[in-house]
């Protein structure tokens, strides 16, 4: 299995720098800016890096540096954002930029500069008011010894400082005065302007400064990366996972391959010819030892025994369950079903790498620039400082390009070969060769009283851990958090409850996959509390209304159930259904509304969503977000599914993985539900987990027959032909 | 591999190449022609990011060798307007649509084919017209953006 190369001990020294640094606060020191040198010259222009996130040019061009990995979730656009509001510039003048890896990058709250867990904005907000606010102060500081003048006489707006003790006044851009402001000490609690103005910037739909490049075919993703004297290659990876390179064959003429243990690189003259080669090419592997689990209806019959009996870890425990159970009027229980998903980022998987003995370049399409970090040293032995990694923009990251793999395999070749080398994956090896969403089956039992409020819960979660196979020290006494993500400290009334989990240990590789562990256990409990509304015969919004006990909850469930008409009479051969969650840092509720389409189908013909994630930062980009995770819920609730026969994923490309296309969009309508003073959510992975239990609860609206495995295949596959 | 040279329309320009005559349009595009606004996504014709213009047409170029499009007139997403002032782009600003941006050249070429041929498409005929792929689920803004074109 493809396992993430970090050596824990660099782990932990960058988590230091980090804490050392105030998470991010390293300011004025010489920061590369994608591998330049901090203070550049290009045609007269000089560029002064004033902290490790803004760079001023003496043409007044103003670049702030995003720490983020940009999927399409905007931030690239959303982090400039904030530090924009105190650093009082322009918007429309600022250009952005990713950061490449550094300690100075790393979150403050994960001290990683992985992008994941919707936790940009949720970890940054707060720094990165602080950052801009610094380097503003710095740069009036400057301006203000060149005057001769106290701080207190300069005003700033608009990249321009004014010294208003003099008449008439004078003035100073930020570019005049970069230079000596990146000299500057920096300033540890420099003020925020904006906490007595309010805000200027954040909170408005602001235009996303990347779109223009994402219009004209010249925005830069991993795949488009060309370095001069690269060569070509493609990969061929183990047909069974875990899996070792025996022998290799000869290298199809004008190419060449090279071993990389697990895998093997293959050139060609272009792209095209690589695939070519190393689809030819014959490798002899050595399976790995032992009895493989990594076949669908095997895998299937452990997890039914698993969620019998048998011993589970505890997340969760409150009251006595089994006193509850036997108190209670009526007993419900349920089993459902999720299945293995890959994640089809629209751009395949793809690094560039320039080892020499003493350096060390990468480029990638990469949701972990720290993590790409450590994967090059341990696999150079070069420290740090020899080694940059130069995160570009992504195709979709949708958690499986936070995997080390891909850029190993490009090092590895470069290493090899002794020259650049662009390694790209076809579409075949990116669907063949996931780390797939894992499997999952819950048994939910429910004991209600009369009135039909619930007495006791129980859910047993029995599925694959992603933690176990990334990290593992995280798992204690078997307890993977994050297969339970989403599934303990509901905000419904219940008594006694246990959640518990029985880890699967099967042989089919597992990653983390948009809205991770939430995208399981809500379509579970959201499904469940439906059925337990209609076992004790209430609405089943009436029935949530009553037994919610978080207002915020509670406000994003009226606010989508009134946009959706919930209440009123759903058109001849419609129904709707309703689920409601929480989960990184904001709270979500859908409303689906179904149409019968032909006797055995449906069509899914409108999403009425609401979130509360807080303080917005852009919402038109937070809309962009529950438009696009409604999409990819969809995709996922109706087709989405990868089997494996002896270890072999039954979906090679988009011709048997069908996902929404124009045709099959419905109209999705967004409320954005504002909580005085909450603190930030995330967004990006919010907009999934709801819309599946939404649909499969329209569906028992619509025909009175519950569906609790997924896919649901209510309708036919989208054509992908034209 | 036997290699033939060829030449080449691409974006009102005559380009000569020196390739295996099979190579995808696309991957001589992107590689020998350094035109990666061009993208590959599946390579067998599912997904439309590959889309260019063939004699003015939305083709996929990942199954159309480049032996196919001598004498022909190819414009990608780099050639659809000198000033990326084109009335699809400025759409896609206006509208915000891209989120990866990823599939947007392909469907934005597809998109600018329907408009020169149907300039104000209704709904139903924009789902029959355009079925690029987006897996970031842009597809609500590209109705809005293609409406917004055509003044609906
Ligand atoms: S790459 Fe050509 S249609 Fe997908
Ligand atoms: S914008 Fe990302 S795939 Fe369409």
């Amino acid at each position: 299995m493809n396992q993430i190369a970090t050596p824990a001990v660099a782990r932990r020294g960058f988590l230091t720098g980090a804490l050392a640094t105030g998470g991010g606060l390293m300011i004025g020191t010489a920061v590369p800016v994608s591998g330049r040198a901090a203070t550049v010259t290009t045609k007269a222009v000089t560029t002064s890096a004033v902290n490790a996130f803004v760079v001023i040019g003496s043409d007044d061009s103003i670049t702030i540096l995003s720490s983020g990995a940009e999927m399409g979730q905007g931030v690239l656009s959303s982090m400039p954002q904030i530090l924009a509001e105190e650093l009082m510039v322009d918007w429309t003048r600022v250009k952005t930029a990713p950061a490449p890896s550094g300690a100075q990058y790393l979150n403050p709250v994960t001290h990683s500069q992985s992008t994941g867990g919707s936790n940009n904005m949720r970890s940054w907000f707060k720094p990165l008011l602080k950052i801009g606010a610094a380097a503003r102060e710095m740069l009036v500081r400057a301006a203000a010894t060149s005057w001769g003048v106290t701080v207190d006489k300069c005003t700033v707006a608009n990249g321009v400082i004014t010294n208003t003790a003099v008449t008439p006044n004078v003035s100073l851009s930020y570019g005049a005065v970069a230079a000596a402001a990146a000299l500057l000490p920096v300033p540890q609690s420099p003020t925020l302007l904006s906490a007595t103005t309010g805000y200027r910037l954040i909170g408005k739909p602001i235009l996303r400064p990347d779109i223009p490049s994402k219009v004209n075919g010249s925005a830069i993703f991993g795949i488009d990366v060309r370095i001069p004297g690269m060569v070509y290659a493609a990969i061929k990876n183990a047909p069974l996972a875990g899996s070792t390179v025996k022998s290799v064959g000869a290298a199809p003429s004008g190419s060449q391959a090279v071993n990389l243990g697990d895998s093997v690189a293959v050139t060609g003259a272009n792209t095209w010819a690589a695939f070519q080669n190393a689809r030819s090419i014959s490798v002899q592997w050595t399976p790995p030892a032992g009895t493989l689990l990594n076949t669908s209806a095997a895998i299937d019959t452990k997890l039914v025994s698993l969620i019998a009996s048998g011993p589970a870890a505890v997340g969760e425990k409150v009251g006595d369950l089994a006193a509850a159970m036997a108190g209670a009027k009526q007993t419900v229980s349920m089993t459902y079903d999720l299945p293995y998903l890959a994640h089809a980022c629209m751009e395949v998987l793809n690094a560039t790498a320039n080892v020499t003995a003493t350096s060390c370049e990468v480029w990638a399409p990469t949701q972990g620039a720290d993590l790409n970090l450590y994967t090059a040293m341990a696999l150079t032995g070069l420290t740090a400082d020899k080694i940059t990694i130069h995160p570009t923009l992504l195709g979709g990251g949708l958690g499986r390009k936070f995997e080390q793999d891909f850029v190993a395999q490009a090092i590895k070749a470069s290493q090899a070969l002794g020259k650049p080398v662009h390694l790209t994956w076809s579409r075949e090896e990116d669907f063949g060769h996931d780390l797939y969403r894992p499997v999952q089956k819950s048994k939910v039992t429910v004991g209600l009283d009369a009135g039909g409020n619930i007495l006791g819960w129980n859910n047993r979660i029995a599925a694959p851990s992603v933690l176990q196979t990334h990290f593992p020290k995280y798992v204690v006494n078997g307890l993977d958090t994050a297969a339970l993500a989403g599934a303990t400290g509901l905000f419904y009334k219940m008594n006694a409850r246990l959640v518990d989990y029985a880890m699967l240990n099967a042989n089919v590789p597992v990653g983390f996959w948009r809205s991770v562990g939430e995208s399981a256990n809500v379509f579970v409990i959201e499904s469940a509390i439906d059925e337990v509304a209609a076992a004790a015969g209430k609405d089943p919004l009436a029935y949530r209304q009553a037994m919610i006990t978080d207002s915020c909850a509670l406000a994003v469930l009226n606010a989508a159930a009134t946009a959706a008409g919930w209440g009123t009479k759903p058109a001849a051969g419609h129904a709707r259904g309703i689920a409601v969650y929480y989960g990184f840092g904001s709270y979500v509720a859908q409303v689906v509304e179904i149409a019968q389409a032909t006797a055995t189908t449906i069509k899914v013909v409108r999403v009425c969503c609401a979130i509360d994630c807080g303080q917005v930062v852009n919402p038109d980009t937070l809309i962009a977000q529950m438009q696009g995770g409604i999409v990819h819920g969809l995709s996922a609730a109706m087709w989405g599914q990868v089997t494996f026969a002896n270890g072999a994923a039954s979906v090679r490309n988009f011709n048997n993985y069908p996902l929404v296309r124009m045709p099959q969009m419905p109209k999705v309508d967004v409320q954005i539900v504002n909580t005085p003073g909450a603190p930030i959510g995330g967004a990006g992975e919010a907009g999934v987990p709801a819309v599946a239990p939404a649909l499969a609860n329209a569906y028992f609206a619509l025909t009175g027959t519950r569906l609790r495995k997924l896919p649901l295949l209510l309708a036919p596959a989208p054509r992908y032909d034209d | 591999m036997a290699t033939s040279t060829l030449t080449l329309n691409v974006n009102g320009t005559t380009r000569t190449v020196t390739v295996d005559p099979n190579t995808p349009l696309l991957w001589v595009l992107r590689d020998t022609l350094g035109l990666t606004g061009t993208k590959y996504g599946c390579g067998i014709e599912a997904c439309g990011a590959c889309t260019v213009l063939v004699d003015g047409g939305a083709e996929k170029s990942c199954d159309m060798s480049v032996t196919e499009a001598v004498g022909r007139k190819i414009t990608t997403i780099e050639g659809l307007s000198p000033t990326s002032t084109h009335p699809v782009q400025v759409a896609w600003i206006a509208k915000q649509v891209p989120q990866c941006g990823y599939c947007q050249s392909g469907m934005i070429l597809a998109v600018s084919e329907l408009l020169k041929s149907n300039p104000k498409p209704t709904d139903a005929q924009i789902d029959s017209a355009i079925n690029n792929l987006c897996v970031c689920g842009t597809y609500q803004r590209v109705r809005e953006a293609i409406h917004f074109i055509a003044g609906n």
